[in-house]
């Protein structure tokens, strides 16, 4: 019985070395907090109800596309973001310094307002 | 004003705990044993009359601040004002404990409770499925205002809308009341479940083994670090847990005081509330039904049979029934099982399917728990030396558990095999989750019917039980219940 209690304590207690270990290393550019740092301007414009595209600078095949896309759907609550640019209106979230004027152009993206932070609103032109 | 919430809804569930169980108030294992009751009973109703709320009178604060503080005070007054009476939760008789268990439980509490807070500070919008899922649908709940049935939308399929809505009613329920979107609800939400499970696994084992037996187990899940870092993430997994652990022990604890069927009441209630919880919930529902009529029919008191289920199903059918109202008229249909039924015989009939969940299950026996060993190889050991022993009116309660999570790892296994199109991811993300979540339930009957561990030299005269006792003579034919009389069967 002592060796079953000492064998989960020193599990517990050597995951818990390794929990702390690992998160005063990581870096807070990732995740929910920076998200709603960066969306926060634009949350303010949403009203409920209201059904955005979604399109992301992000590589196709990147594994971050699907998180980023959940969190920017979890930071503009109570708007729904869909996966696709077929709306009316859509939201970039790009990573570079600037977006990618052509490429908006190509989707017949215009351009309504800039939020900062790589977060643009756009009007899809042919919605 | 959050924790004046928290707290409005706890004192909610205790007052109705209360009232089921009344007890003296003072500290004892029956106050243990109502405190964890507690949190899933008053989250459980609070959550089911948020929803009902909304349904009937939409996003009103009036209406609902109103409501909570009725149900509340009506609650709590009719469990304070309860007289003592039926059964008195008490330490069943065991061996002696020795005080360096009380502190190694303590310690394990400390553990537990640290790497809680160190997840919460860390992620405290918890993991993916959380604000992918549950606080996404809460925040809905609390921001959409007249469009909270946007929350099941079915163009946010990632979201899963058809999933319940027990976590993102009573999240919601908190901010709307507190007026505020404060992340510490469902932090404090996860914290009181995972809190909760721990203290009925202690209190029901204390009531049915005795207190070292109690300690032991209660080590044993506080030190299971992926046990606390699910309630940590803030997904339902961690409630359905707690559901399904309180309606087995209540069960079990109604095998116990066979003539007091409060036991059944409570554990309908609880049962009620898993459907509520996650989809999951439904299979346990028919799984925990059916292996009692199984148990009872074979193995307990027939004529306890109608009794039982008559208090089982009036006190589940409420939660049972809103579960069920919010599928046929809000949710959206299953993304799992809306498949076309080609290709769910197409997976079916795939032999390497079933090959690749045979063996995710058996792997994972001995990866769950994130222990530095194979717990299923140290449990195993651990049985070599104490043993099995189980009494006469233990079994009816042991067969209910291990039929009960029979059917739910043959129903899971099922609905790997036939639904999900991709079966390797769906196993590498859900199935450590489904094993820690019936964790809690998996020790219930291994340490009820454990022999506890001879831990300090004990006076000759109360050294019975532990004695080789020869095996007796197997019946040919089970004798009808009760019979006090038998000698215990030695499984081993």
């Amino acid at each position: 019985m002592i060796a079953l209690a000492a064998l989960a304590l020193a599990s517990s207690f050597w995951l818990l070395l390794d929990l702390i270990s690992v998160y005063s290393q990581s870096t807070a550019t990732f995740g929910v907090a920076s998200f709603e740092d960066r969306f926060s301007d634009f949350r303010k414009t949403l009203a409920p109800h209201t059904v955005l595209g979604y399109l992301s600078d992000n590589p196709v095949n990147d594994p971050s596309n699907q998180a980023e896309f959940n969190l920017t759907q979890y930071t503009l609550v109570p708007a729904i973001v869909k996966p696709t640019i077929d709306e009316h209106l859509v939201v970039m979230n790009y990573h570079s310094a600037t977006p990618d004027a052509a490429g908006l152009r190509a989707r017949h993206l215009t351009v309504l307002r800039d939020f900062g932070h790589g977060v643009l609103l756009c009007r899809n032109e042919t919605r | 004003m959050t924790f004046f919430c928290i707290a409005l809804v706890w004192l909610t569930g205790f007052g109705i705990a209360r009232f089921l169980f009344p007890a003296p108030p003072r500290w004892s294992l029956h106050t243990v044993f109502l405190f964890s009751l507690a949190t899933g009973v008053g989250i459980g109703i609070a959550s089911c009359l948020y929803f009902l709320g909304l349904t009937v009178a939409g996003p009103s604060l009036l209406f609902l601040a109103s409501l909570g503080i009725i149900v509340a005070a009506v609650a709590l007054l009719n469990g304070m004002l309860a007289k003592n009476r039926g059964t008195a939760l008490d330490w069943a008789p065991g061996p002696p404990t020795p005080a360096y268990l009380t502190g190694l439980l303590l310690l394990a509490i400390a553990l537990a409770a640290t790497m809680f807070v160190v997840h919460s500070i860390e992620k405290p919008h918890g993991e993916w499925d959380a604000w992918t899922i549950w606080n996404l649908k809460a925040r809905f709940l609390f921001r959409g205002g007249e469009y909270w049935t946007d929350a099941f939308s079915s163009q946010m399929p990632n979201s899963h809308p058809d999933y319940p809505l027990l976590l993102p009613s009573i999240v919601a329920m908190c901010w709307t009341l507190a007026r505020a979107e404060s992340i510490s609800v469902p932090i404090a939400v996860a914290f009181l479940f995972t809190l909760g499970t721990a203290g009925l696994l202690i209190s029901s084992m204390g009531v049915l083994r005795g207190k070292t037996q109690a300690f032991v187990v209660g080590i044993l899940l506080l030190a299971t670090s992926s046990f606390v870092q699910l309630g940590a993430m803030q997904y339902a997994d961690g409630p359905l847990s707690f559901y399904m652990l309180a309606t087995l022990a209540l069960l079990c604890l109604q095998d116990r005081f066979p003539s007091d069927l409060r036991f059944s009441i409570a554990a309908g209630l609880a049962a009620g509330f898993a459907p509520w919880t996650k989809n999951e919930g439904w299979l346990f529902l028919g799984a925990v039904l059916l292996a009692r009529l199984i148990a009872l029919l074979r193995f307990g008191d027939r004529s306890a049979l109608g009794p039982q289920f008559v208090r089982l199903a009036v006190a589940g059918l409420p939660a049972t029934a809103l579960a069920a109202f919010f599928k046929l008229h809000f949710a959206p249909a299953n993304d799992l099982v809306a498949q076309k039924s080609a290709d769910l015989i197409a997976h079916i009939a795939t032999f390497g399917r079933w090959v690749i969940t045979a063996e995710g299950f058996v792997k994972m026996i001995f990866l769950v728990g994130g222990f530095l060993l194979p717990i299923a190889l140290v449990l195993g050991l651990y049985w070599f030396l104490v043993r099995f022993h189980i009494e006469e009116h233990d079994r009816p309660s042991l067969v209910t558990l291990l039929l009960t999570l029979g059917l739910l790892l043959a129903g899971e296994f099922a609905a790997y095999v036939a639904f999900p199109p991709d079966i390797i991811t769906q196993l590498n993300v859900s199935l450590e989750r489904l094993y820690v979540q019936l964790w809690p339930v998996a020790l219930l009957p291994f340490f009820l019917a454990a022999n506890p561990p001879q831990l300090v030299s004990r006076p000759a005269h109360i050294d019975t039980k532990a004695k080789p006792v020869a095996r007796p003579p197997k019946p040919k034919r089970r004798s009808p219940q009760p019979k006090p009389a038998d000698p215990p069967v030695r499984l081993n």
